[in-house]
């Protein structure tokens, strides 16, 4: 074997040593320099040797040369490709394992109910009002014809704060005071806290949340109260839900209704039921027509206008709706029961 | 109210059995809430309201289901074994005060053996929920279950010269009611007296001394109507509630009166008693009928459907209405006496759609003329918010706007707290005058129960007086974060909260909601620990404070952990606007970035570096972000080192070399004359 056939094996050699280290493009262009450079390049002096090789020798010689020549273009073209793909640098051995989690804080349950009732009603046009939650004995009782002295008030059971002011048996006085300042039509629902008197058991506490709507405008009838509140029950509660309209009594409506759900806990199959103490049924609302004398409380005339108003207890609705059994989960703050919540 | 099936028939023969009557109850309001079978009788718990008196007796509630099932109503008779002398010559009945006594009747019975009831009467009596006493009480008790009209038995003989006297107590009275407690009298009281002393306290209970007894022979019945204002002011004033009470108070039939008489005397009979002749009826001013008005359009105009004029005029006059009509389906409607709940057309319109049938009324989606253009940014401003906190890990809390007065003191919040005049209770006797005292419960809540952090927030309102003696209610947002933040993971060690995840939270509130940056000055504040606190302004506008809590309330709470909390008032931000957005064009030519280090002396702090750097005026300057700040190690005592990297771009070409560095260096001396800095 001519000498040059055995420079040609070392190159190779070198060659392959030094491929097997090129992971990225300026490797490659190295390597490729430092073979086939124009002046330096390692083939380029194997050729110039070959020119010099007497005749004999230079045809085997020559051809092994142009094979490595061949060799080196492919494997360039072959690294040249690889180095085109990222490629991982410790590839992990279990993908299986668990990814990375960035926690989201949690709504309140009743802050995310309040949310869907309010998303209903904006759908319908409605807009929301608020108002204060210290308040008198006018707003809260009497412009909503609770006579003084009347046992209709034993309902409302007040916290007193002293004998002119009170707080807010039910958000019922921000009707009045949005008819007070606002001309028909009226389209609005009212959410908030309120607060009674009351001993704490698993569904009554002296602080909870309710929603107040309020339709005033010309020709607004029963037919509409009772639309209106199918659309919204439908929509909280799913398409197949039955409703139930009974008669009922508030100074501030006449009529009066109050609107039952059928017990989604037990749907009406089991006498023993807890939610609804089985009767198959649970009251979620009260509701009626603006009472004439309310209206003459805001100056608006009851013989051109009318309208509908109903309340909703949004914590305990929304214990129906999560089947959550006592209220005072909501106000405990237990971050065990607050984080199921962001999934809902 | 508890409603006897038996007792009902007593006044319509139901031809429904008792098991299906529920829902006719239901339908017309009557709402059933329990139903219980008894000895073959069936009784129904219903609910009642406040405004009809008149089905808090058999009587009022046969009424209803005669008119909702087309059934006739009885009234039965009560004959009397009469006596030969007449009323007025054994007792002489006196109504001083015929304001709060607008009618009273009077019968003396004689010769009645007091003893147990018979059978039939203590199911009736045990029916209502009460315990058979004797047949004198529980004859009244039937008698009030009935009509509605609650009746009161003397002892005849105790009355002193067989005289009764309906007048205000006066000062110092007294009296020992019958369940045995002594009653001081105040003027506006109204009672029942002899010629000596008070002996019952009218509408609401008997007195012991003239109660009846086994040695009871002469019994005086009282079938009265009382004033119910006065009746529930006493009554409340007493906190005293009786059977005869809650009837009064809502308003008893005035014209019942002589018939719940006749009915105890007839009733008494049976066990001996014969009744005084005539019976006294004192009704000075008797009461007009109350007519209202009706049209049949109107009904309709209202309910959305249209109702016959035939169901019209045979539900109205079912419930004891006379309808005189006017012109064609406009009456004018005789209201009887029982029905106090009558007053207006609408209070007919609703008898119309409970007879009607609620669910005979059709669904229709509220029309609309107008939509409101949507104004609730308040509201909007507040689920945002929320939203970034959600984001950055904090979950929503919400606690009652109650707080402890002792509790709360060790906060110091400088505003005065509204008391409650009737709390539930001593720890909560005053509304919250800050949210972060709720957030300290529920961390120590959740720490003594599995958690290792605790980020929360509430956004809620808080109350006080202002100076000028008026109410105040503030919404604010409170924030705490304390403990582990991040759990240990097979690939990442577990993060504790700090300070700056809550600064940093805060900070990004303002930005999202496009408020301008606050200004955090240090200022020491009650809540936090000394030079752990700082105060967040806008434009010098004081918004809330942020720190690190101090000891003391910690340990007030039994809160171990540290823990870093802030405040906000919302309303300071509601009242700004928040800066409307509009785009920027995307950068079309490349910026040039520059890095500067510089000492400066660390008594400044990163507040006035950042102002500093915010004011700088310098051509092409886009933006520039502080990465990197030490102290210590190479550093001489007294000074820190901070790196900055400015951004510039011209809009509309590429920027020189040279002009960057031109830039640069007056951006060094501004510095210089503004910081004092040195370069690095």
């Amino acid at each position: 074997m001519s000498s040059l056939q055995e420079k040609i094996e070392q190159y190779r050699q070198l060659f392959n040593d030094l491929a097997a280290k090129t992971k990225n493009s300026r490797d490659l262009e190295e390597l490729k320099q430092a073979f086939l450079g124009r002046k330096k390049g390692y083939l380029t002096l194997l050729f110039d040797e070959l020119k010099q090789l007497p005749p004999e020798e230079k045809r085997g010689a020559g051809e092994a040369l142009n094979k490595f020549k061949t060799e080196i273009q492919q494997a360039l073209s072959e690294i040249e490709e690889r180095c085109q793909r990222p490629e991982v640098e410790n590839p992990l051995t279990d993908l299986t394992l668990p990814g990375k989690k960035i926690y989201w804080g949690a709504p309140h349950p009743l802050t995310l109910f309040q949310r869907k009732i309010e998303k209903i009603f904006v759908s319908m046009g409605f807009s929301v009002e608020e108002g204060p939650e210290i308040e008198t004995d006018y707003y809260n009782f009497e412009a909503l014809n609770f006579p003084p002295y009347h046992p209709a008030r034993d309902s409302w059971d007040t916290l007193y704060i002293n004998d002119k002011l009170l707080l807010r048996t039910h958000t019922s006085p921000v009707q009045i005071r949005v008819m007070e300042k606002k001309k028909p039509p009226i389209r609005i629902i009212i959410p908030g806290k309120v607060y009674r008197r009351e001993t704490s058991d698993p569904t009554h506490l002296p602080m909870f949340h309710q929603v107040e709507g309020l339709v005033v405008d010309r020709g607004i009838t029963f037919a509409h109260l009772k639309g209106t509140l199918d659309y919204f029950i439908k929509a909280l509660f799913g398409e197949k839900i039955k409703i139930r309209f009974r008669p009922s009594f508030f100074p501030f409506t006449e009529p009066s209704a109050e609107v039952d759900i059928e017990c989604i806990a037990c749907h009406g199959q089991d006498t023993q039921c807890r939610v609804c103490g089985g009767t198959g049924w649970k009251e979620i609302l009260g509701a009626g027509l603006v009472d004439p004398q309310v209206f003459k409380n805001v100056n608006i005339d009851p013989e051109k206008y009318s309208g509908w108003a109903f309340g909703l207890g949004i914590d305990r609705t929304a214990m129906l709706a999560y089947e959550i059994p006592e209220m005072r989960y909501f106000y405990e703050n237990d971050l065990r029961f607050l984080r199921q919540f962001n999934r809902k | 109210m508890n409603i006897s099936y038996d007792w009902l028939n007593e006044y319509l023969d139901l031809n429904v059995p008792s098991r299906e009557l529920a829902q006719y109850f239901n339908q017309i309001g009557l709402m059933v809430e329990s139903l219980r079978e008894i000895d073959g009788d069936t009784v129904y718990e219903i609910e009642t309201y406040a405004n009809r008196p008149d089905t808090l007796g058999h009587l009022g509630v046969a009424r209803e289901l005669a008119a909702l099932l087309g059934l006739p109503l009885k009234s039965p008779s009560w004959p009397l074994v009469e006596l030969d002398q007449s009323t007025s010559d054994l007792v002489d009945i006196q109504v001083l005060d015929s304001q709060l006594c607008p009618r009273y009747c009077g019968l003396v019975v004689k010769g009645v053996q007091v003893g147990p009831s018979p059978d039939w009467l203590k199911r009736r009596i045990e029916a209502v929920g009460l315990r058979p006493i004797n047949n004198v009480v529980d004859i009244s008790n039937y008698v009030c279950f009935s009509l509605g009209q609650p009746l009161h038995t003397f002892d005849f003989c105790q009355l002193k010269e067989a005289r009764i006297i309906v007048r205000r107590a006066r000062k110092g009275e007294t009296l020992r009611t019958l369940d045995g407690q002594l009653v001081e009298l105040t003027s506006d009281m109204l009672v029942i007296a002899d010629e000596g002393k008070p002996v019952a306290l009218a509408g609401i209970i008997g007195g012991e001394e003239s109660g009846i007894n086994e040695k009871t022979t002469d019994v005086f019945i009282e079938s009265a109507n009382f004033d119910p204002v006065s009746i529930r002011l006493t009554a409340k004033k007493l906190g005293l509630t009786t059977d005869a009470s809650y009837r009064f108070e809502r308003g008893v039939d005035i014209n019942a009166a002589p018939l719940g008489a006749k009915m105890a005397a007839s009733l008494l009979s049976q066990f001996g008693g014969k009744a005084s002749r005539g019976l006294l009826d004192v009704y000075p001013n008797p009461r007009r009928t109350r007519s209202v008005p009706l049209r049949l359009k109107r009904v309709s105009e209202l309910l959305g459907i249209e109702i016959p004029k035939e169901f019209v005029v045979r539900t109205l006059t079912a419930l004891g209405l006379k309808l005189n009509e006017q012109k064609p389906g406009v009456w004018v409607t005789e209201i009887p006496s029982f029905r106090v709940d009558l007053e207006r057309e609408a209070d007919l319109i609703e008898e119309i759609a409970r007879f009607f049938g609620y669910d005979r009324i059709p669904t229709e989606v509220t029309p609309a003329r107008s939509f409101e253009l949507p104004a609730s940014e308040r509201q909007d401003c507040l689920w945002l918010l929320k939203e970034i906190l959600f984001h950055y890990g904090f979950d929503e809390v919400i606690n009652f706007s109650f707080g402890d007065r002792e509790k709360e003191k060790i906060w110091q919040t400088g505003l005065e707290p509204i008391k409650l005049q009737n709390p539930i209770s001593s720890r909560a006797s005053i509304l919250r005058t800050s949210l972060l005292p709720g957030l300290v419960e529920n961390t120590v809540w959740n720490y003594n129960r599995e958690a290792n952090g605790v980020h929360i927030f509430e956004t809620g309102k808080i109350y006080f007086w202002e100076e000028d003696g008026k109410q105040r209610e503030e919404w604010h947002l409170a924030l705490l974060t304390s403990g582990q933040r991040e759990a240990k993971t097979w690939n990442q060690p577990a993060r504790e909260t700090d300070y700056f995840f809550l600064k940093g939270a805060i900070e990004d509130l303002f930005s999202y909601l496009g408020y301008e940056t606050p200004s955090f000055e240090p200022e020491d504040h009650s809540f936090f620990q000394t030079g752990q606190a700082v105060r967040i302004s806008i434009k010098k506008e004081p918004v809330g404070y942020l720190g690190l809590l101090k000891p003391e309330i910690r340990l007030a709470y039994g809160l171990d952990k540290l823990a870093y909390g802030g405040e906000l008032n919302l309303e300071v931000l509601f009242d700004r606007q928040p800066r409307a957005f509009s785009f920027t064009p995307v950068p079309r030519f490349p910026g040039v970035v520059r890095d500067l280090s510089f000492l400066v002396d660390s008594r400044i702090n990163f507040q006035d570096i950042y102002s500093q750097l915010k004011k700088l005026n310098v051509p092409y300057l886009e933006r520039f972000e502080i990465y990197d700040r030490f102290e210590g190690d190479s550093l001489s005592a007294g000074q820190v080192s901070y790196s900055v990297r400015f951004f510039f771009r011209h809009e509309s070409r590429t920027l020189q070399a040279e002009e960057v560095d031109r830039a640069m260096l007056d951006i060094i001396s501004q510095l210089k004359s503004g910081l004092k800095i040195q370069l690095r």
